[in-house]
């Protein structure tokens, strides 16, 4: 069987529960994706190029954690949780990510969260994110299916 | 001597005789006259005295009448005096009672636990109690006599002052008897610290005039911090208890799909048995973190320009792998002109989701559910939804708004309630000013329940959208 090549899809999925960071990697490498992982918004914004699972680099300032970013040309759309590892939560790297002359601004932001408080929910519309989904409420391939066709 | 001589002599005598007798009688006629005189003059004079006599008289009377009315002065003064006496022990005595009940007023006034703030008609400070003066860290004598707004500066949550036309107090200045009561001002002390502010102010009246203002106040950072506390324990909750249930569900998910690998019919159903029973319990946590939000004193109605009819489609696609699973043959109608309306959307979503779901767990497969929508007045939005489902007992129609009630008829049916979706939907309803209502049969011919909703919309306004 000859699968036809098509070039893959990379998700930076920003997550910090292991075993749900686990669980969406294995799902959208189900679906052929490529998945770089994190649990912080410092390892977002550090994570090695092309590394697979979690990149551990500890990075000293925002300026670098950008530039690490601005090196990921090929991320193709960002699943981000809100509660995070370290003091940073997804809105802050919400706030980064879009803030940088609108270079991403492209790039589709699907927040999946249990941390369904109304205020952040509307916090994230405000920010421009693509859909806010009730982790707890939403089957993972209806995710991955809602990213496959905001990417098609 | 001749005869003749003698008589001549005679005769003379004689004329001198009747001469003589003339005069004595002139002189005799005016002594008459004069007598008559006298006696007359006698008469005056006895008249005089007579007068005299009353006069005497009379002024004896008067000064013993004087006598009188000197004894009666002398009486009447003394009276007076010892009435004075008495008038006076009595006004020492108000005096003293007045200023105790003056003095009692003024130390409840004073001892008021929150902050007392009394105006003139001019704003200007007369009164300030003792807790006022210890959160606005003044003394009394430095703000008696100054404007209000010189001694309260009122800032907003970010410390921006807030003019002096948009405090509370002024609205109450105008004539008008209103109260006005604010909890969006932190007021801002003498060392720059400041505390957020529940301040209410009321007009003091007095023959329909306003002639100050009543100010109390207190400092709300308590309430703030439970508050605070209350938001944060439900947000914790939802994220702490959804979780391991978001594990639970995604791992079982992925087993039941095959991505590791097939698994036999024994492990499906297992496994399925598994990811259903997760599932309710998402529905449970939901359902009582919605209660907490609501008992917690949390809910707030933010209404915003809302497209109803979106968010009702949106929530019948939310329930279609429900509806399609039991081949429940689904309607939504609406008014061509239902407009973008000013509700709650969050609040809204809520209490469709949670009817649909009962009208979808409470009909028999291939049943039918209608949903109507109107906007009687565009004052009101009025949702009907209906079902030809079990319908609900009668005896048992009073109790379906009760927390955590079943109704017997779907206790022993497989379905998976909570008992809370009804009384959400209720507390939401009635907290948005609304009302909720039903329908319910269960006769041959007619079965099935209608729920109404009237939602109110939150302002007035309603902006009508193009319709595709």
């Amino acid at each position: 069987m000859i699968k036809k090549p098509v070039k893959q899809k990379t998700i930076l999925v920003i997550e910090d529960e292991r075993p749900l960071l686990e669980a969406i990697n294995a799902k959208l490498e189900k679906n052929g994706f490529s998945v770089i992982g994190a649990r912080s918004v410092e390892q977002a914004f550090g994570v090695e190029l092309g590394k697979k699972g979690m990149g551990a680099i500890t990075i000293q300032n925002i300026e670098q954690a950008l530039k690490y970013l601005e090196d990921l040309e090929h991320v193709d759309a960002i699943w981000l949780d809100h509660h995070l590892l370290g003091n940073e939560d997804g809105l802050d790297f919400v706030k980064k990510f879009k803030a940088n002359g609108g270079r991403w601004g492209k790039i589709p932001v699907f927040v999946v969260s249990n941390a369904a408080s109304p205020k952040t929910i509307k916090s994230y519309a405000e920010s421009g994110v693509n859909k806010y989904y009730v982790k707890s409420n939403h089957r993972l391939d209806e995710i991955v299916e809602d990213i496959k066709l905001s990417l098609r | 001597m001749n005869k003749k001589a003698i008589i001549s002599a005679f005769e003379d005598i004689i004329l001198s005789l009747k001469v003589l007798a003339k005069e004595k009688e002139s002189v005799r006629r005016k002594l008459v006259t004069t007598a008559a005189k006298l006696a007359a003059t006698a008469e005056k004079l006895a008249i005089t005295a007579k007068e005299k006599e009353s006069v005497r008289r009379k002024l004896v009377i008067t000064a013993e009448e004087k006598e009188d009315v000197r004894r009666r002065l002398a009486i009447t003064a003394e009276k007076l005096k010892k009435s004075y006496e008495t008038l006076e022990q009595k006004v020492l005595e108000r005096t003293k009672d007045l200023e105790m009940s003056r003095a009692k007023e003024k130390a409840i006034l004073l001892s008021i636990g929150d902050g007392l703030l009394v105006t003139d008609e001019k704003r200007n400070i007369i009164i300030i109690n003792k807790t006022a003066e210890k959160l606005l860290g003044v003394k009394s004598q430095e703000v008696v006599g100054k404007s209000f707004f010189e001694a309260v500066l009122l800032v907003d949550e970010k410390g921006v002052s807030i003019p002096s036309d948009k405090y509370p107090i002024k609205m109450n200045t105008t004539g008008i008897a209103s109260t006005v009561a604010g909890t969006t001002y932190y007021c801002l002390r003498k060392d720059k610290t400041k505390f957020p502010m529940a301040i209410t102010a009321t007009p003091v009246l007095l023959g329909g005039k306003v002639i100050g203002t009543i100010i109390i106040f207190r400092d709300v950072t308590n309430e703030r911090d439970v508050d605070k506390a209350k938001t944060e324990f439900v947000s914790l909750a939802s994220h702490q208890l959804r979780t391991p249930l978001s594990a639970v569900n995604w791992y079982a998910e992925m087993l039941l799909a095959g991505d590791v690998g097939e698994l036999n019919e024994k492990q499906k159903k297992y496994l399925d048995e598994v990811y259903r029973s997760n599932q309710r319990m998402v529905e449970l946590v939901n359902a009582l973190l919605d209660v907490s939000s609501l008992e917690l004193g949390t809910f707030v109605i933010e209404p915003e320009s809302t497209n109803v009819i979106e968010l009702i489609q949106s929530v019948i696609d939310e329930q279609m792998p429900q509806i399609n699973g039991k081949k429940i043959l689904m309607s939504f109608l609406f008014e061509k002109d239902i407009s973008l309306m000013r509700v709650d959307p969050k609040h809204l979503r809520m209490v469709v989701q949670n009817i649909l779901s009962n009208a979808v767990k409470y009909t028999h497969d291939g049943g039918d559910i209608k949903i109507e929508v109107s906007s009687p007045e565009k004052k009101n939005i009025l949702l009907k939804i209906s079902d030809n489902g079990y319908g609900i007992p009668k005896n048992q129609q009073d109790k379906i708004f009760t927390k955590l009630f079943r109704a017997d008829n779907v206790r022993g049916k497989d379905t998976d309630g909570t008992g809370l979706g009804l009384y959400i939907v209720k507390s939401i309803v009635e907290n948005s000013g609304g009302k909720v209502w039903f329908e319910s049969f269960r006769d041959k011919e007619s079965k099935g329940t209608t729920f109404y909703v009237k939602f109110p919309l939150n302002s007035g306004m309603s902006i009508p959208i193009k319709n595709n």
